[in-house]
């Protein structure tokens, strides 16, 4: 969590999107910034890349007010994935309320998901953040090319950690709205459960996932 | 991460909520402002989020004054408004709102840009205070474990000292320990060899003393016919009688052959005890003038007990200059040698010594057509311990007494076998010995 300010009913929270180089982190945040409408949301901002590789971050930042007045931002990150950018992802990483893991569902790249996600795993500890509490979604990207591993497999080799699994092509524009839906949901659910955002500031959990995630008249 | 907290620590999150004052600075806003007052404007200002001024130029407002229409544009950070850019014209025409979109457009870029410098400035000082962090920890586990290996290394030579003097100690005692052993193993044969001799003659001497009551018995005979009167006849008669019952005629032959023999055997011990004497130098002065053939033949005699009954012993011996060294020391590492040969066969032993003077050294060769080392072995048979033989029977310390001994003076051993076939071993000392 970024800012919670009780007084001015004001709270910031952070999505972080990780994963392995090239897995299409900064292409899933093209698309939102695409699908979604703008009234809802700020610019895209990227940061310094090198061949159009993440070497810092991008950011999209996403606004909500609820009738109450009470404010909700939810600022939207991707790290760098290459592995020597590994302080970089951990500064990123620093008091994120939700991550999203993008995979690449090539065979080819199945050792550097693993690589990946045990990093994630090193790097949410080393932050301090407990990793059986920070909402986390899986995203297997790229399901448009072929050498791809199966979804059944993908599934049975994942299904066993209970984590939530959606399949999707960035380049295509499927599955990353449904993502981004998923760990919306569950960041606000456990913000909820912590500041009781409901019972408390009268903020409507349908209302908050509904105007994040509205969508442009092109798409409806 | 643990920092010191001596270390000035900057912590930053990314992703920090900012306020339009924060990342653009007055001196940045103030030029295009002054440019509003140039294109017209009457008064220009940059508002915060409580609307408060973060630079104003112009006109001061006032009072009851009349209200000056104004041109006003929101300025966004992160897509968020965060402030106002307000102008001030008497009278609003096409001309000015351009001119405000044109200075709108300007700050709103210089605000965006800044931003992005602020982030990855952020980014980047948390990875160089991480990394320097790293690089502190890292440099002081190095010199925790350069001093421990430092007091290792230290301790190490202390314990390799130790342990050299330790085996130093060890060694020197196993060398007495076997000099202590083969004098013991040479009184055993010694006193066998003195038992013998020593053996017979105790019984030589037992027999004459039951010959001696014989010959009493002769003569306290003679001393009873005396006083009796009896003619010189029967006189003869009787004492020729009881000469030949007490078998007088052969005792007296045998008593003097007891005699000589025991005399042999006394003469046989003297013996003994003069080789032993002259082996041990008990009698010399610990270094002497030493003729190496000399000491040869003694310690030849001395191990003549254990010399097998066919042996044969072939000696070639040059006239030798005499060399200043302990004699006893000298015999001791001959008589090592020489009983290896010895126990290298059990019959049809040939042994050759020889001597010679070669180049200022006297050269000692002792040569037997024993069983010879095999080659694995020739290599160690001057190693401490290093023995075949059955435990108990050799201390494996022969050989490196010896070897000992002859360095001692300067001199060199030199050992050539074939196995099965013999062994020969070359003795060099220098004739003018450097001295101990």
């Amino acid at each position: 969590m970024i800012e919670f300010d009780e007084q001015n009913k004001r709270l910031v929270l952070k999505l972080v999107y990780y994963g392995p180089a090239l897995s299409g982190k900064t292409t899933n945040l093209l698309c939102l910034h695409d699908r979604l409408l703008h009234e809802g949301r700020g610019e895209l901002m990227m940061l310094d890349t090198t061949d159009d590789r993440t070497i810092y971050f991008d950011l999209l930042p996403f606004f909500y007010v609820a009738p109450s007045g009470f404010k909700i931002k939810l600022k939207v990150y991707t790290v760098p994935g290459q592995v020597r950018h590994d302080a970089t992802r951990k500064a990123v990483l620093q008091r994120a309320d939700g991550v999203v893991f993008v995979a690449d569902s090539q065979a080819a790249q199945m050792n550097n998901n693993f690589e990946s996600f045990d990093n994630l795993e090193k790097n949410i500890a080393l932050v301090g953040l407990s990793f059986d509490r920070v909402p986390l979604v899986i995203q297997f990207n790229k399901r448009d090319l072929k050498g791809i591993i199966p979804e059944d497999e993908l599934r049975e080799t994942w299904g066993p950690t209970g984590l939530p699994v959606i399949m999707a092509s960035a380049l295509q524009g499927w599955g990353v709205v449904e993502t981004f839906r998923d760990v919306v949901e569950r960041t606000f659910d456990a913000a909820d459960l912590r500041l009781g955002l409901q019972s408390r500031f009268g903020v409507d959990r349908g209302d908050f996932v509904a105007t994040i995630m509205r969508i442009g008249q092109e798409d409806q | 991460m643990t920092p010191d907290d001596q270390t000035p620590h900057l912590t930053f999150l990314v992703g920090e909520e900012k306020r339009l004052a924060e990342i653009i600075s007055r001196a940045e806003i103030e030029p295009l402002l002054r440019s509003a007052l140039a294109a017209g404007f009457s008064r220009a200002s940059v508002l915060d989020d409580h609307n408060l001024p973060i630079c104003a130029l112009g006109d001061q407002p006032m009072l009851l004054a009349p209200v000056i229409p104004e041109i006003g544009h929101a300025l966004y950070v992160e897509g968020e408004p965060c402030g106002r850019l307000v102008l001030e014209v008497a009278e609003i025409s096409s001309h000015y709102q351009a001119v405000a979109l044109v200075i709108r457009d300007a700050l709103q870029l210089t605000v965006n840009n800044n931003l992005k410098r602020m982030l990855t400035t952020e980014v980047h000082t948390s990875i160089v205070q991480e990394s320097y962090e790293q690089l502190v920890i890292s440099n002081r586990s190095l010199a925790e474990s350069e001093s421990r290996y430092r007091e290792l290394a230290l301790d190490l030579e202390r314990q390799v000292e130790k342990r050299t003097a330790e085996l130093k100690t060890a060694y020197a005692h196993m060398l007495q320990q076997e000099k202590l052993a083969s004098v013991g193993q040479l009184a055993a044969g010694m006193a066998h060899e003195i038992n013998n001799p020593n053996g017979f003659v105790l019984s030589n001497l037992n027999t004459f003393r039951k010959y001696i009551t014989r010959f009493r018995e002769m003569l306290e005979f003679y001393n009873l016919l005396t006083t009796r009167d009896i003619s010189l006849e029967n006189l003869r008669r009787l004492s020729k009688e009881r000469w030949k019952e007490l078998k007088l005629d052969f005792i007296f032959l045998d008593a003097e052959e007891l005699l000589k023999q025991s005399m042999e055997g006394a003469e046989r011990i003297k013996k003994i005890v003069a080789d032993l004497k002259s082996f041990a130098h008990i009698d010399e002065a610990p270094d002497a003038d030493v003729d190496l053939n000399v000491e040869l033949e003694r310690t030849l005699s001395v191990l003549a007990p254990s010399m097998p009954a066919d042996a044969a012993v072939e000696r070639c011996l040059a006239p030798l200059p005499r060399i200043s060294c302990n004699p006893g020391l000298i015999c001791q590492a001959l008589m090592n040698i020489i009983q290896n040969s010895l126990s290298s066969r059990e019959t049809g032993l040939c042994l050759r010594l020889a001597t010679a003077l070669e180049g200022g050294s006297v050269v000692v060769t002792i040569w037997d057509n024993g069983c010879g080392i095999p080659p694995e072995h020739l290599g160690r048979v001057f190693d401490p311990f290093f023995t075949t033989q059955d435990v108990g029977k050799g201390t494996g310390m022969g050989l490196t007494v010896a070897r000992e001994i002859i360095m001692s003076y300067g001199g060199t051993i030199a050992i050539d076998s074939r196995e099965g076939a013999g062994t020969t071993v070359i003795i060099r000392l220098p004739q003018e010995s450097g001295g101990r």
